[in-house]
């Protein structure tokens, strides 16, 4: 079958992904431990200016933890995943490898124009979605090279069948493709009106409800084609690579794709619940978020099921470890979304901190355990070397699991409290607070983010440093490992 | 028949559509399955058995056209 | 019968793309059959407006405030009569946020004056002592961009027909043209404010962010 005995898996490209995936990693927990510190201590919102208050601050958090530290740790785990299920080298093609290498250096253009555009201040404010037109007509020029390289490593493929990673990275592919045009559809000023003013502003194409519906249609689905969908592909293809166990149930991964293709796109409209979006549209919302659960937990079902028999594995083997919970947090998210869609719960819960403790405990829960797992299985195989340290490893685990609780707890309460103080009245019907106490009583819960947001950031600096280690100066491998990643 | 009702109908007939596939396809899987015509859980292991020299589960015979003119 | 998707990549993709744009469909394109209609005695926002809005957007005010009343007691109550559509027609892009770190801030026009957002936005603790709310001091210094708020609102009305006067043409002689008629609005305000070097770069018909800033804060109603 082989005919080039030389033959090797390329992972050129899977490298260099993973240093922006480390880099935007650091960088956007930074930011987002000084906002969380900043709201418990407004003076740190003078450290640098204009630039640094938290309300400029914010848009640069959330982007750059979306597509720096996601995005890329989707790519690297791609280019590095989609070979191996394919049983194809990139090296195989030297145009794939070309389209892969530009697709890089054009990505890492766009982050650098990103963080500079949004501290500058040119931002179309809608979340999630703030790049200025320029941007988005690089990020499109990104994302189809990303295309081309998928659909050309799958045309050169010598496995013909596809695996369940790769449904999910198609997926989340076409998603934001289709999802990241529509909701960016805006007109330039400058052009429209004959060279006036900056060249930089755009205005939608739709105003108010409509504009809110596609917003929404996109800032949930970013999180469902961005946050998990190519998440639950890492999972599905590192779990059972790592413990050496095949998926527990390849029919039970196929209904449950496309369960959630299905649903996932019509739970959108719950972020407009009780605002001016027709009626059978936020019902919709409401009740597809529920249905949710089902494909949802399809997958974390079936990645617990594969640990089947295999539970000493967790004990054993820290990388599992991450895996497992990671796959719990998805589990624990997944449930905890269509509660808060149901939309009495909502009425209490929107425009409060149980949102933002929703999304980390699935973000740092589900999306950035998964990721660091996958880099730290991929390092071994990518490098030749042995992971530098098992115990630091440990170390990472237990301190940013302990920063997760901190997080989605206080932030718990916190939503809670203030969305029962907004809604409080006295003996007559009064409205019992002013705005103000309810902020003043978040000030404890605020300190504690913080303190969980510095915890996380030092385990991901535990994890850099684990990783550059590894890559630099860690015990040399003479073969590769087949399944469980060595670890020193 | 305005927009909105013929949105209400494309709905309700796409919906009932996609979930009679969706089942039939559960239905089909494990039915073929439990016949013995065809094994799904082998695909789980194109996972775990990825090296470039391994033998695919299912050989792909587009495969050696297709990379020699990709690589032109 | 099923099985030969996952063996038929571009089939198996057309097959994804179906499914996920459905909703969409559903959803999101027929409303657009009908736009929301502008609530009676709804006005465009002034090229001012516009500028203050843009800073809105540039300084992220959404990322702590909405502008979204709910229809509970508890929010009219505390912000006012709840939200329209017809009230959002001309809102590009629409503003609701989805956090209140700070209140809502949709009909803010109504109990806030000038001065207030002026000693507010200087120095917020000044006004509110338990405000954990950044001192946006650097609006008081940049100057706005009226220009482009200009292009915006001729852009608008090209396009999408928001009915600005015949005097908003894509011309750079219609930009000099209506420049005064923005200064007048700005020195409106400018007036109520006591910052000397605000009201002398008024003066020198230069507009200041925060001057822009309260147009807009003043027109949310």
């Amino acid at each position: 079958m082989q005919s080039n005995a030389a033959l090797e898996y390329d992972y050129s490209v899977a490298k260099l992904f993973t240093y922006t995936t480390i880099l935007f990693g650091f960088l956007g927990m930074l930011i987002g431990t000084l906002i969380a510190a900043q709201l418990a201590f407004p003076e740190l919102n003078y450290l640098m200016g204009e630039y640094g208050t938290f309300s400029r601050l914010r848009p640069l958090h959330t982007n750059i933890v979306v597509y720096g530290f996601t995005v890329s740790g989707v790519f690297a785990t791609f280019y590095y995943s989609a070979q191996r299920v394919l049983k194809v080298s990139m090296a195989e093609s030297k145009f794939l490898m070309f389209v892969g290498k530009l697709q890089f250096v054009l990505y890492v253009i766009l982050a650098l124009a990103m963080v500079v555009s949004l501290l500058m201040g040119f931002s179309s404010s809608k979340e999630y979605a703030e790049m200025e037109w320029p941007l988005d007509v690089l990020t499109v020029l990104v994302w189809v090279l990303w295309g081309v390289a998928m659909f050309g490593l799958i045309g050169i493929r010598r496995e013909k069948s596809l695996y369940i990673s790769l449904w999910y990275f198609i997926a989340c592919f076409l998603g934001v493709a289709m999802l990241y045009l529509f909701n960016n559809m805006e007109v330039p000023t400058y052009l429209a009106s004959g060279g006036l003013g900056n060249i930089m502003h755009s205005v939608s194409m739709y105003a108010g409800t409509n504009d809110a519906l596609v917003q929404w249609w996109w800032g949930h689905n970013a999180v469902a084609f961005v946050f998990t969908v190519p998440i639950i592909a890492m999972i599905y293809y590192f779990l059972p690579k790592e413990s050496g166990q095949a998926i527990y149930s390849y029919k039970l991964s196929l209904l449950s794709f496309w369960g959630l293709m299905f649903v996932y796109l019509w739970a959108g409209s719950h972020h407009l619940l009780w605002s001016t979006v027709p009626d059978w549209m936020q019902s919709m919302g409401s009740i597809f978020s529920v249905v949710l659960i089902l494909p949802s937990w399809g997958s974390a079902i079936n990645m617990l099921l594969t640990m089947k028999g295999e539970w000493n594995q967790l004990t054993e083997n820290p990388l599992i470890k991450f895996m497992v919970l990671a796959s719990t947090f998805y589990m624990l998210s997944t449930l905890e979304g269509p509660i808060q869609a149901i939309k009495s719960v909502n009425a209490i819960a929107h425009f409060t901190d149980w949102i933002p403790g929703h999304v980390h405990d699935g973000v740092l829960g589900w999306v950035a355990f998964m990721i660091m797992a996958s880099l730290f299985h991929m390092a071994p195989r990518m490098y030749k070397r042995e992971i530098y340290s098992k115990k630091l490893m440990e170390a990472q685990f237990w301190l940013q699991i302990t920063a997760v609780v901190l997080y989605f707890t206080s932030m718990w309460i916190a939503g809670i409290t203030q969305g029962m103080m907004w809604r409080a009245v006295d003996e007559y019907g009064n409205l019992m607070y002013s705005f103000i106490d309810t902020v003043a009583v978040l000030n404890p819960y605020y300190t504690i983010r913080a303190l969980a947001g510095v915890l996380y950031l030092t385990g991901f600096l535990m994890f850099a440093y684990n990783m550059y280690k590894t890559m630099t100066i860690s015990r040399k491998l003479e073969v590769e490992p087949q399944f469980r990643s060595p670890m020193a | 028949m305005d927009i909105r009702e013929l949105q209400g109908y494309a709905s309700f007939f796409m919906t009932i559509f996609l979930v009679v596939i969706l089942y039939s396809y559960i239905v089909y899987l494990y039915k073929s399955e439990k016949k013995g015509e065809k094994d799904y859980e082998k695909y789980g292991n194109i996972a775990l058995d990825d090296e470039i020299t391994s033998t695919p589960i299912e050989h792909n015979p587009k495969s050696q056209s297709e990379k020699k003119e990709l690589n032109k | 019968m099923f099985h030969w998707l996952e063996k038929n990549p571009f089939f198996f993709a057309v097959g994804v793309f179906v499914v996920i744009a459905f909703a969409g469909l559903i959803e999101i394109l027929p409303n657009f059959a009908e736009a929301s209609r502008p609530v009676v005695g709804l006005k465009p926002y002034t090229v001012l407006e516009l500028a203050g809005k843009n800073i809105y957007k540039k300084d992220h005010c959404i990322a702590c405030h909405s502008q979204l009343i709910r229809p509970f007691k508890a929010e009219t109550d505390r912000y006012g009569q709840y939200s329209l559509s017809g009230e959002y027609a001309y809102d590009r892009p629409f503003l609701w946020g989805s956090k209140r770190t700070g209140p809502d801030l949709h009909r803010v026009g109504n109990y806030r004056t000038t001065d207030w957002h002026e000693n507010h936005m200087w120095d917020p603790k000044s006004v509110v002592p338990q405000s954990i709310m950044p001192a946006y001091k650097h609006q008081f210094t940049n100057i706005a961009d009226i220009e482009t708020a200009y292009a915006e609102a001729v852009t608008v009305k090209n396009i999408f027909g928001t009915p600005y006067g015949d005097e908003f043409q894509p011309t750079k002689e219609a930009w000099e043209a209506y420049r005064p008629t923005v200064l007048a609005e700005a020195k409106a305000i400018a007036d109520d404010m006591k910052n000397k070097d605000v009201k002398e770069a008024v003066a020198n018909g230069q507009i200041p962010e925060i001057v822009a800033m309260i147009a807009y804060l003043n027109r949310l109603k």
